[in-house]
């Protein structure tokens, strides 16, 4: 707060530039608490690498070289002040076992789960905005109580149940869509859609039924408000009533929904990675946790802590042009 | 007898909440019960009787080691949900603790723990829980831990959401010019009154450990075999989806069960609860960010 005053003061620099100063206050120590988290987390374990590297027969001289040769003999904070130095340039180390570097191997990994990610987002939007419009057009009728019916389902099944639930059905029995796999865009650009859209469906449920449930109270609740009133007695058609007015005016607290489910979305892939065999971070990060690859779990969690700082960004920018008022105060 | 059925017909009204009162009842009796109804061993294998189908010894039938599974389904009960209610009670006491004192912290701390709740939330739950089994080693203890830790931020923004409104009431202000210490306004008038919240979060929250602790199962991570928990079993299921494609069905609707009753439950108790929360007299505006992140906690949230 204290930081958009102090940034408002200056009125030379434009509006959205301010605007951006002040995210990058906002997100600063966020990022940079999420980094000690991740380091301390992962740091202060007890899991002796040295031990494994060594392993059996080794003297307890050959484990302190190698602990001297990881800097693990360095102090705690001495050896998270150069983890994050060389992170912020793009260096995450290289795995302990095997010697490929972090980065390489989530350069391999990443697109798979942004693409399952951005697809099941997709899906979530379309479905949830549509079904939440629906259900609040006529509050408890028929087809508002199936929708949320339909929605407290979604909630309750467990992504991994649901995904062999949709590998039983439609890969299966009906061999719509591959049960497992992945394949990247150069490959086959088909062959790529084709294999996302289980695991982006999996990954959609949940979301979209917490945002048909957020937009359907936000419309109900618009629908009440007095202007809704004024422009019905002005004989506006109620398609353009509820499209251009209430929809634009009750989408931000959905928008704001969606922005806190990105975690989970990326938490999930993990899960639709494991249903559906793709070679994501999830899977990259399971076989490091079997063999205590700490530089390897530490660049998946920091990588994935960006995609969801970046993505709280573009959340908040949607929201400032959604609702202006709040931007300007 | 009937004045303690009164206040449970005033919390569950219809039919459709009973029903899932009895389900989240049934599913605890059975964890809690676990082996001892169990009608045979769950960990005895039969190499002869692999992917059996549905019988009188084996009502659904058996599992690539021509285990019951049956038996299964309700020994893996109690690592699935018994668990999931130790990681709520360590959400709860890590989340709203700090909730309540948050607001009476003064504003260096008050901003200090609201930036480490944000960074918590900005971590992936599943990845999170990864890291915290590849340094601690994989075993039920650090999988209920990360999913305990990963629900302290939930308690946390609702209480302090709560704890805001009530701070704001006369009498709060009242007590605290007459003199009385914020520990003693934290006892005296705040307590009490986030209680309700408290439920409705729980309930929520217990849903979204039984998920998580599931979805970790699943992973391989937590309870290790041979020992037999639902999201055990669906990893086991998934592996032999092309002999048995049917066996993945009940482990999972078990889940499922029991998480649509306790989100029922929540938001029954949600709609119920007397609102003495939400004090007349509190008129003094609330900051725009919290006003958001209350609207945002009363839309459940899966780990």
């Amino acid at each position: 707060m204290a930081a958009i005053a102090l940034a408002s003061r200056e009125r030379r620099i434009s509006a959205p530039l301010r605007w951006l100063g002040a995210e990058i206050v906002r997100f600063v120590p966020v990022a940079l608490l999420s980094t000690i988290i991740v380091f301390g987390i992962t740091a202060l374990a007890p899991a002796n690498v040295a031990a494994t590297i060594a392993g059996e027969t080794a003297t307890p001289a050959q484990i302190a070289a190698i602990n001297h040769q990881l800097g693990l003999d360095r102090s705690v904070p001495a050896q998270y002040a150069s983890w994050l130095w060389k992170a912020l340039h793009g260096n995450l180390g290289v795995s302990y076992f095997t010697r490929i570097p972090v980065l390489t191997s989530i350069e391999q990994a990443f697109p798979v789960d942004l693409s399952i990610v951005l697809g099941a987002t997709l899906i979530a939007v379309i479905t949830g905005f549509a079904g939440g419009l629906i259900a609040a057009v006529r509050p408890n009728g028929l087809v508002d109580r199936l929708i949320t019916g339909l929605a407290s389902i979604a909630l309750a099944l467990p992504e991994f149940w649901f995904g062999i639930l949709l590998t039983i059905f439609l890969a299966v029995k009906l061999r719509l869509f591959p049960a497992s796999g992945y394949v990247t865009t150069s490959m086959s650009l088909e062959g790529w859609a084709r294999h996302i859209v289980l695991p982006s469906v999996t990954l959609a449920a949940p979301v979209a039924a917490v945002v048909a449930r957020q937009l359907r109270i936000s419309v109900i609740k618009e629908l009440e408000e007095n202007y809704v009133t004024g422009v019905v007695v002005r004989g506006f058609s109620r398609r353009r009533i509820l499209f251009k007015h209430v929809l634009r005016n009750s989408a931000a607290p959905t928008v704001a929904t969606i922005g806190l489910y990105v975690p989970s979305l990326l938490g999930g892939a993990v899960i639709a990675e494991i249903v559906f065999a793709l070679p994501g971070l999830g899977q990259l990060a399971l076989n490091a946790a079997q063999a205590h690859d700490i530089p390897v779990i530490q660049g998946v969690l920091l990588v994935t802590i960006a995609v969801v700082l970046l993505s709280n960004l573009a959340v908040d920018a949607l929201l400032g042009w959604l609702r202006p008022g709040v931007r300007r105060s | 007898m009937t004045a303690l059925l009164k206040p449970l017909r005033r919390l569950l009204p219809s039919v459709y909440l009973r029903v899932a009162a009895a389900v989240v009842a049934f599913m605890f009796a059975v964890a809690l019960l676990g082996g001892l109804i169990a009608p045979q061993n769950p960990l005895a294998q039969n190499a002869a009787e692999t992917f059996a189908g549905s019988s009188w010894a084996h009502p659904l039938g058996t599992d690539f080691l021509g285990r019951d599974t049956f038996s299964r389904l309700i020994t893996g009960a109690r690592p699935s949900l018994l668990s999931a209610l130790v990681a709520v009670a360590i959400g709860l006491v890590g989340g709203a603790i700090p909730g309540m004192a948050s607001v009476f912290l003064g504003r260096r701390a008050e901003y200090l723990v609201m930036r480490v709740v944000d960074a918590f939330m900005t971590i992936p739950p599943i990845i999170f829980a990864i890291a915290i089994i590849a340094g601690f080693g994989n075993g039920l203890t650090p999988a209920v831990v990360a999913i305990g830790i990963l629900l302290v931020p939930r308690f946390f923004r609702v209480i302090r959401a709560d704890t805001l409104k009530l701070a704001s009431a006369q009498y709060v202000e009242a007590a605290l010019l007459f003199g009385a210490s914020k520990a003693y306004v934290l006892r005296r008038h705040i307590w009490r009154k986030v209680i309700p919240t408290l439920a409705v979060t729980s309930s929520s929250a217990l849903g979204a450990s039984v998920l998580g602790i599931s979805s970790l199962a699943f992973l391989g991570l937590g309870e290790q075999p041979p020992a037999a928990s639902w999201g055990a079993m669906l990893a086991n299921d998934l592996q032999y989806l092309y002999q048995e494609p049917w066996a993945a069905i009940w482990p999972g609707l078990a889940i499922a069960v029991t998480v649509w009753a306790l989100n029922a439950l929540s938001d029954a108790v949600h709609t119920a609860r007397p609102r003495e929360v939400e004090p007349a007299d509190a008129v003094e505006p609330l900051r725009a960010e919290d006003a958001a992140a209350a609207e945002r906690a009363s839309v459940p949230q899966y780990v």
